[in-house]
């Protein structure tokens, strides 16, 4: 059936929904604005400018991993190990900078920790494209090994002698916006770029779309798959590098739990699961929401139970998100 | 200038040879037909000339030089392009994206994609090409005939001196068929070499200056098509003498008062088709004729319970359907359906081929400590002999058959249950000519058993010499019904026409 066709029978409401949904962009920035409006009006202590600010250094290192886990999943592969490398990471870059331990000067200890988070991705990327692994269970397996990794560089005691170097990264502010956020700012202004202005960008999406005529085009499919995870690796690094140092103690577990909240983030954001689709101005809205409400639950007081419900909605977000997906094909097809 | 020469090409996988030893040439300004059955080596040629494979021996040269193989930038770079078989196209990207990812202009090595110049040049060749396609749509939205002709222009947006079109009508309708062979014939008269697959033998005959065939991976031979006819086409890629008798369907035995196994009254679904009836008696096959988009699909999706309807009545075995039934109730009713889509929707390519023969009857083979596997063994094999399907064993995977034997499955697999109405949506797409014959020959059995066929065709000389009558739709209704013994081709179409083509027609 043709387009002309369906839009001539579809009630505008559904219509409109229709748009919302397939142009996840805009129909998060609407939902995310309706939020703002009903918990600023619950409690306007909400648009404080230290509570926003609060949120947004909270989404930036998400945001920035974000970044790099959508064009995993655009390419058709997935990578769940990335909390765990966050782990493995912090745990490297305290090891390696605290007095006590390794006391290198920070310069290095930031390019080795950057090093490292894309040695992991290789890896990743390697067993994916070059082995034959599926994603899903190396990923896996990564996040297993890479928290068992994690314990044993600690040696089961926790580091707080960072030095003001590092620590810089994390509490520092350029022109009063945090470090944290600047970086965020410029990973996606490199993602935009990579995405829309490369030959690279473009040939990801490729694959992901359509991996056999990808092979009949000639795309070079392992090397872009071994970047993709390479690249996940190098941002996670970054994002270790501007979260970690917030903290007072550096322990073995950092960033558990966090490849979900990213993978949340990018498919409620419109990323598609099975590759091909996605866009960074969905998957940035996906990020402010899924980091606003565990905030805006704590705003609408509701007491000791709001951490317990963040969970929850986190999980109906995406889910909610894969039915609208798979609602909007349905939709496209009859 | 210098024909392009493939020189003694041999590919083997393991131990069996996919091509042995074959050589040809294609011409400057010449339209080259490869012909031969699945499983004759076309593909592995074609994948050869377009560098997505290595041959394990001989080159190909143009002009005395051996091009480098195994790698489609390079080819491409020569003005070398193949156009798959499927539409090959990136379904999420936009028209410009599709045409030019893997080869972008681009400054920096890529890291500057000049996009201006990208749109310009894209609307140039589809221009080029009479086509007027929106830019920024995802390809995934367009028409298959859209897609087809994204991936032709794919292919001409480098200098483009040999064309491979691999099957380029499987997917289109007769008019669009139509205007791609214009195109074919444009590209030909610049100077264009192509090198043009199909089985469909009155393409080969209407556009080819030569043809080559090939059989079971081996070359047959080369020939100036007008010193050849169908005849001895056909009888170059099967190696043996099978000719099909037109209009040889004659009705069962007419007897009025036996009750039609399935009758349709009004059927309509809006927008889609309107006020469908007809019947179908035991041992009757009728044929369903029309242009692709006529609705014949969708009537025969009603039936069988996989799409709605608005209004009508279906009346199987005498008694009406209940409203809202399902494909669950149709199957136990003893109807059985092979759709358009073999892989997808007919098989489970990596089950055994008896599983798949066997899949529909399951219930039958349960015993009470699971399924019974001897008497499945000797269920599988009896069904495998029966309708000759080649495989050497019961276990081997399905997708490791031709096309024409995975069909064979696909309506084999309702033939243990016995059922009372067939439908059959273009059962002999895109399977060789010796397949096809076999599918027939099926098809007759299973009406002659008594079971009643509905029978969805776009190809015109199968639907004649299957039918006994025929139903030629347009525009989801009902143009005219033809007796297949007094139906010709001509008339077939003419009803087939919508009214405006008619006219100018």
């Amino acid at each position: 059936m043709t387009d002309a066709t369906s839009t001539h029978t579809t009630p505008p409401l559904k219509r409109a929904l229709i748009y919302l949904l397939s142009h996840r962009a805009a129909g998060l920035f609407l939902f995310i604005v309706l939020l703002l409006g009903i918990v600023s009006v619950m409690n306007p202590a909400f648009l404080e400018t230290q509570n926003i600010k609060d949120i947004a250094v909270q989404a930036a290192p998400v945001c920035i991993i974000s970044c790099g886990l959508m064009l995993v999943l655009v390419s058709g592969e997935i990578d769940i190990s990335v909390g765990s490398m966050m782990g493995l990471l912090a745990a490297c870059m305290g090891a390696m900078v605290s007095e006590s331990r390794g006391h290198l000067p920070p310069g290095m200890a930031i390019v080795l920790t950057l090093g490292i988070g894309v040695v992991i991705g290789l890896l990743n990327g390697w067993l994916v494209a070059y082995a034959g692994v599926p994603s899903i269970i190396v990923t896996l397996g990564m996040l297993t090994a890479l928290r068992g990794v994690t314990e044993i560089v600690m040696g089961g005691s926790w580091i707080t002698d960072l030095p003001d170097g590092i620590r810089f990264l994390g509490t520092g502010a350029f022109m009063g916006i945090p470090i944290s956020l600047w970086t965020a700012l410029t990973v996606i202004l490199v993602s935009l770029w990579l995405v829309h202005r490369t030959a690279i960008g473009r040939r990801i999406y490729a694959i992901g779309s359509n991996p056999h005529a990808a092979y009949l085009a000639g795309l070079p499919i392992k090397p872009l798959k071994l970047f993709v995870f390479a690249w996940t690796g190098f941002l996670t690094g970054v994002a270790t590098l501007v979260s970690v140092p917030q903290l007072s103690v550096v322990d073995s577990g950092i960033g558990v739990g966090l490849e979900l909240l990213v993978v949340t983030c990018v498919v409620v954001g419109g990323t598609a699961v099975s590759g091909g689709l996605g866009n960074l101005s969905g998957v940035l809205c996906g990020v402010i929401l899924m980091t606003m409400i565990s905030t805006v639950l704590i705003f609408m007081k509701l007491g000791e139970n709001a951490t317990y419900w963040s969970r929850a909605i986190q999980g109906l977000f995406i889910l909610g998100a894969i039915i609208a997906d798979h609602w909007i094909s349905r939709q496209r097809k009859s | 200038m210098e024909p392009l020469r493939a020189v003694h090409l041999s590919k083997s996988y393991g131990g069996t040879h996919a091509l042995k030893d074959v050589s040809l040439d294609i011409r400057p300004g010449e339209v080259h037909a490869l012909c031969g059955e699945n499983g004759a080596g076309k593909s592995t040629l074609i994948k050869i000339l377009s560098g997505v494979l290595l041959p394990n021996a001989g080159t190909v040269q143009w002009n005395e030089t051996p091009l480098p193989l195994g790698r489609v930038h390079s080819v491409e770079a020569h003005g070398i392009l193949a156009v798959h078989q499927e539409p090959v196209v990136f379904p999420h990207l936009n028209a410009v994206d599709n045409l030019f990812v893997g080869r972008e202009p681009a400054a920096l090595g890529g890291a500057w994609l000049d996009q201006s110049t990208m749109r310009k040049k894209a609307r140039a060749i589809l221009a080029n090409l009479g086509e007027e396609l929106p830019l920024t749509q995802p390809v995934g939205d367009m028409s298959l005939a859209q897609r087809q002709m994204v991936s032709i222009a794919r292919a001409l947006l480098h200098q483009c001196r040999i064309l491979i079109l691999d099957e380029p009508t499987a997917s289109l309708s007769a008019r669009e068929s139509e205007s791609l062979f214009e195109k074919v014939n444009t590209l030909k008269q610049q100077g264009v070499g192509i090198l043009y697959v199909s089985h469909r033998l009155e393409e080969i005959f209407r556009l080819a200056d030569r043809v080559t065939v090939l059989r079971d991976g081996t070359w047959v031979a080369t020939s100036d098509i007008a010193s050849l006819n169908q005849e001895a086409l056909i009888q170059h890629m099967v190696g043996r003498d099978i000719t099909q008798k037109p209009g040889s369907g004659t009705a069962p035995d007419e007897s009025k008062n036996r009750p039609p196994i399935l009758e349709i009254k009004n059927l309509s679904r809006e927008g889609v088709f309107q006020k469908i009836s007809f019947k179908i008696q035991p041992g009757e096959i009728l044929g369903m004729s029309g242009l692709v988009g006529a609705g014949r699909s969708e009537i025969a999706r009603g039936i069988f319970g996989i799409d709605p309807f608005d209004a009508g009545e279906i009346i199987y075995l005498g008694s009406p359907l209940s409203k809202g039934f399902t494909i669950q109730d149709t199957i136990q009713a003893g109807m059985a359906m092979v759709p358009e889509d073999r892989q997808q929707q007919g098989l489970v390519l990596p089950l055994s081929v008896e599983t798949n023969l066997l899949l529909p009857s399951l219930r039958e083979f349960q015993g009470p400590l699971g399924l019974k596997t001897k008497a499945m063994r000797s269920s599988g094999k009896a069904l495998i002999e029966k309708l000759g399907i080649k495989t050497e064993t019961p276990d081997h995977p399905a997708h490791s058959l031709s096309g024409g034997n995975q069909q064979k499955i696909v309506i084999g697999k309702w033939v243990h249950r016995l059922p009372k109405l067939f439908i059959l949506d273009e059962p002999t797409r895109g399977v060789d000519v010796g397949a096809k014959h076999e599918v027939h020959r099926l098809i007759r059995e299973l009406a002659a058993q008594g079971s009643a066929v509905l029978l969805i065709s776009s190809e015109l000389p199968e639907i004649l010499s299957l039918s006994h009558r025929i139903l030629v739709l347009c525009e989801g209704t009902i143009r005219g019904e033809l007796k297949a013994n007094e139906a010709t081709q001509e008339q077939l179409l003419k009803l087939a026409l919508p009214e405006e083509a008619r006219r100018s027609a």
